[in-house]
């Protein structure tokens, strides 16, 4: 019976515990993914768009 | 009796009081000419960090289709079908999306300073977008039809009660907060959305906060 309420009030899913912040680690997974989608935007060059300027330079002499 | 002769064209705006002319000219006025669709952008466009705002867009397409089939089907849809379960899955995976592009673009702007050269109302209206979104979603996890819906709107009706405002509209009320879901709100937030896309093509995209900006140059 113990065992069975245990199970029942086991948490979901695995947290982060650090001072006052109490964060879902998936959660937190989330967030870190989104800054380093972040960072990849501001260093990653963008490829195309001299390629555009160029063809488009090309069209009209 | 002499009969005036007058060329009535469609641009001509002369007639007072003529408030279709009136409303057109406002509409055309809306963007400069050739900004509504530009295929033309300043170099320092050529940026991954300024593609999170289109995307964001694309993803709130996806929302609103999958969410427009998910109302085809109704609220219990996805409890007792695959299809049904694949189209919510839709949804809530482009609501996921289109948070997270949101909070990137809105990440970029806040550290490019968006609101210079004139663009304060752009960053106003984004803000205004991203909290009703937020209130958006927050109704989608109320109209879930489960357990979890109950457990989140008696949550927030605690949290709402407590801030004062839970005499206005009712959580717990799950046909009023559906029929804020998938009317109310998306209207509200397509509204700004539109407002939001007209200001950014009105003043153009913000430059990076060490380069030229050329609406500031030209005088526009």
């Amino acid at each position: 019976m113990l065992n069975a309420l245990s199970i029942v009030a086991e948490p979901a899913g695995r947290y982060v515990h650090w001072g006052v912040v109490l964060i879902s680690l998936t959660n937190l997974l989330v967030i870190v993914a989104m800054i380093i989608v972040f960072i990849l935007a501001l260093v990653v060059p963008f490829g195309s768009g001299k390629k555009q300027t160029d063809e488009r330079e090309r069209r009209q002499p | 009796m002499t009969t005036r002769t007058r060329s009535l064209g469609p641009d001509d705006t002369s007639e007072a009081g003529n408030w279709t002319a009136g409303v057109r000219s406002r509409i055309v006025g809306l963007v400069p000419e050739g900004q509504a669709l530009p295929d033309r952008q300043p170099v320092y466009v050529a940026s991954w960090i300024y593609v999170f705002g289109v995307l964001t867009l694309a993803a709130l397409g996806v929302v609103i289709v999958s969410g427009g089939l998910l109302a085809i089907g109704g609220v219990a849809w996805w409890h007792v079908s695959s299809l049904g379960l694949f189209v919510n899955s839709l949804h809530l995976w482009s609501v996921e999306l289109f948070f997270a592009f949101m909070v990137v673009h809105l990440w970029g702007k806040f550290w490019m300073a968006a609101w210079r050269g004139g663009r304060a109302l752009t960053w106003i209206t984004g803000m205004v977008l991203f909290i009703s979104s937020i209130g958006t979603a927050f109704t989608g996890y109320l109209s879930q039809a489960n357990f979890a819906s109950q457990w989140i709107s008696a949550e927030a009706k605690d949290g709402l009660n407590s801030i004062g405002v839970g005499a206005y509209f009712n959580v717990l009320n799950p046909g009023q907060m559906l029929l804020w879901h998938v009317v109310l709100l998306p209207f509200a937030v397509g509204a700004i959305t539109v407002a939001h896309v007209i200001l950014v093509r009105r003043h153009g995209v913000v430059p990076p906060i060490d380069a030229a900006d050329p609406s500031i140059e030209s005088g526009a």
